[in-house]
């Protein structure tokens, strides 16, 4: 199913929700996948399970050699998980500056080999000027920056991304869509990203998978994705 | 003029708004978006002393803490400790009255919080305790202190269950208000003025102290 | 938050408010087209007992009329009076708070009258293993607690304060006074235990099945505790106040009085 080498990511979800029940199942490597579906359609719900926000009633979920969630056990808590979680509206904290929010996921003990991956990401992102600025003083392009600065500042091993772009104007939007494929490119960890943006998530993914009530409708690979330009 | 009764009504209330604060934040972390079956009784539990006469109150405290008490007879036989007739006792009849509103405001602030801001800390590695002295207490402070503060004005202005708990022993639990009482009642009036103006200064002062800090500080955490 | 703090601020200032109104209730209750009469007496909080158990007997004797009681403190219930509070029988523990009124004209002279007299006793709670016998033998080293009523506002309290000033004990107790804000609450400090000890009237400690009278005052110790009771000026219904005030001097009422305990 993966387009090559192990699996990085499995995930198998069964979960009671309040109008239908879902049932997923798929795997990935390091490509970006990207979850298409109306809203209701359990996207969210996916991303929550795999950050450990909430777990489903039975399945499976394993990144690389680790076991986020098997049916009867204990669930591992979202803070050993290792996830980076780019929230809908980014869900910066307010109260903290730029810079604070971007280190806030590191750990102390790292301190030091974390500082020249964030020097690069911000260079990258281009928000080295927003440091000491607080998330009510920047624009809605530069906070999605630091949301996605902020989420892989951990050095995650998979990348969930919530409705990333859907705050944003069109301009700001192409931008950041060449911006995470970037990343992407240097990264190379699984992204999941959530839209209901048909077009983005063409743009986005090298695989799209169309939720519909909690049910995988359809998938699509890049390749024929190609072949429909 | 005797101003005991000042030092003793800011002691009373400092200290029953300590432990209010910390009671009452720990309980209302704690059952802030969380349902269970009885959730909504135990919280009419907690609002009850604010609906509740004084006087009810008071016998209550006294049932418990009294020398023949639950608790007081107990205290009494392993500690030698007497709540009753001490200015212990009017702490302990403040905290009653004063935990509803530090437990509402605790509450209001903890809900109004959006949880996705606890959740990314958590994504990133944050401990629940770091989650919460880190994101939630910050955030929710504003509420926490309109709590505080309400808390103390609460407890310095506690008479009713006071009087019966800590009984009135001039020298030693006099409160300002059982000094304003015991003025009125006894035709004093320029006393009782005296401790009227003293409280309500305070009262008031504290209270627009606490809308205006809240006022001025809100609007960093807001979208502007 | 500022919404939520006003309207915090609002409870706690109705809860306020409606505890102040308490007082003032009845005040619509005069219609002086009907022959039906609605009064208020304001009594002192020792009666309580006594007068409730009349109550039935004096309405069923004077069709028409019905009795509403608001107890206190007499000096609180002079108070209330003063300021204008409804009332229209005063029955007050002391002449001092009947004086007061009087003088300022606020009663009708010629109903005032002392329609009985109350003995102040030492009480201890029921289980309580004193052996005091008598207000000399009280010990100031040997007792906690010592209830009584404050002495500026508390009538009992006044008497109480007399007596031990006559007994050279008000000085050497006043450490362990707790001043209660009227006789009844002096008297559940003993009842619950809390305090050892507490004076109280003979009536209060007749109608308490908590406490044991150890020893009465002698009544050269203090002034007569005599209970005078006057219709209030402003009365509406000075009749039925009057015909209530006859009630409680006659045969039934010194009955009723007797059977709670009053002289």
């Amino acid at each position: 199913m993966s387009l090559g080498g192990i699996d990085m990511l499995h995930v198998e979800i069964t979960k009671q929700l309040a109008h239908y029940e879902m049932n997923i199942h798929f795997q990935m490597c390091s490509e970006i996948l990207v979850l298409v579906g109306r809203s209701g359609s359990g996207k969210t719900t996916i991303l929550n399970s795999i950050a450990g926000l909430t777990h489903p009633d039975s399945g499976m979920i394993l990144s690389k050699e680790q076991t986020f969630y098997e049916t009867g056990e204990k669930p591992l808590p979202a803070r050993d998980r290792q996830i980076g979680y780019v929230f809908q509206d980014y869900a910066l904290f307010p109260h903290k500056t730029v810079e604070k929010n971007i280190w806030f996921g590191v750990k102390k003990n790292r301190r030091k080999e974390s500082n020249e991956t964030i020097r690069e990401l911000l260079h990258v992102l281009g928000i080295e000027h927003l440091l000491q600025k607080y998330p009510h003083q920047i624009s809605g392009g530069e906070k999605q920056r630091v949301g996605l600065a902020r989420a892989l500042a951990t050095q995650p091993s998979v990348l969930l991304l919530d409705e990333p772009l859907s705050a944003l104007d069109r301009e700001t939007r192409k931008l950041c869509q060449d911006e995470l494929l970037r990343l992407h490119d240097r990264w190379k960890i699984p992204f999941i990203v959530v839209t209901h943006d048909l077009d983005e998530a063409e743009r986005l993914g090298d695989r799209i998978i169309y939720l519909n009530e909690g049910q995988i409708q359809d998938e699509k690979w890049k390749k024929q994705l190609i072949s429909t330009y | 003029m005797d101003y005991s009764p000042l030092l003793l009504s800011l002691k009373v209330a400092a200290i029953s708004t300590f432990f209010v604060f910390i009671v009452g934040v720990f309980i209302a972390y704690l059952l802030a978006k969380r349902d269970f079956f009885g959730k909504s009784i135990l919280e009419a539990l907690f609002l009850l002393p604010l609906v509740l006469p004084p006087t009810v109150v008071g016998f209550g405290l006294l049932i418990l803490f009294g020398k023949k008490g639950w608790i007081g007879s107990w205290l009494l036989e392993w500690f030698d400790f007497q709540i009753v007739f001490t200015w212990i006792g009017a702490v302990i009849a403040s905290i009653v009255v004063s935990f509803p509103l530090m437990y509402q405001s605790a509450a209001a602030a903890f809900d109004s919080l959006d949880e996705r801001l606890s959740n990314a800390a958590r994504t990133m590695g944050a401990s629940e305790w770091r989650v919460f002295w880190s994101v939630v207490f910050p955030l929710a402070w504003p509420g926490l202190l309109a709590g505080l503060v309400l808390s103390f004005a609460r407890g310095l202005g506690e008479f009713g269950a006071t009087l019966m708990l800590a009984g009135y022993i001039p020298g030693k639990t006099d409160t300002i208000p059982m000094a304003i009482y015991f003025a009125v009642e006894s035709g004093q009036m320029e006393k009782a003025t005296f401790w009227v103006v003293i409280i309500i200064t305070f009262g008031f002062s504290l209270i627009l102290w606490v809308n205006w800090w809240s006022k001025r500080n809100m609007r960093r955490f807001t979208k502007s | 938050m500022k919404r939520f703090l006003l309207s915090t601020l609002f409870v706690m200032l109705s809860i306020f408010l409606i505890g102040c109104s308490d007082t003032n209730k009845n005040t619509d209750a005069t219609d002086q087209e009907t022959p039906e009469a609605e009064i208020l007496v304001s009594a002192a909080a020792s009666l309580t007992d006594a007068l409730e158990d009349l109550k039935a007997d004096f309405e069923k004797a004077n069709e028409g009329v019905t009795v509403t009681y608001n107890f206190g403190s007499s000096g609180k219930l002079a108070t209330n009076i003063e300021n204008g509070a409804p009332s229209d029988v005063f029955l007050s523990a002391s002449s001092k708070d009947m004086n007061e009124l009087e003088d300022k004209g606020l009663l009708i002279h010629e109903s005032r009258k002392d329609f009985t007299e109350n003995a102040l006793v030492l009480i201890a709670h029921k289980d309580s293993d004193s052996t005091i016998s008598s207000f000399e033998e009280i010990d100031p080293a040997a007792l906690d607690h010592f209830a009584v009523g404050e002495p500026e506002s508390v009538p009992v309290g006044r008497y109480t304060k007399e007596t031990f000033e006559n007994l050279d004990l008000w000085e050497p107790l006043k450490e362990k006074l707790v001043l209660g804000s009227d006789v009844r609450q002096v008297l559940t400090h003993v009842e619950m235990g809390n305090a050892d000890y507490g004076v109280v009237y003979s009536s209060d400690a007749f109608v308490s099945d908590d406490v044991k009278v150890l020893a009465e005052a002698d009544t050269d110790w203090h002034a007569p505790i005599v209970y005078p009771g006057a219709v209030v000026k402003d009365s509406k219904h000075q009749e039925a106040a009057q015909q209530f005030l006859d009630y409680l001097t006659g045969a039934e009422g010194k009955e009723a009085l007797q059977k709670f305990g009053f002289k």
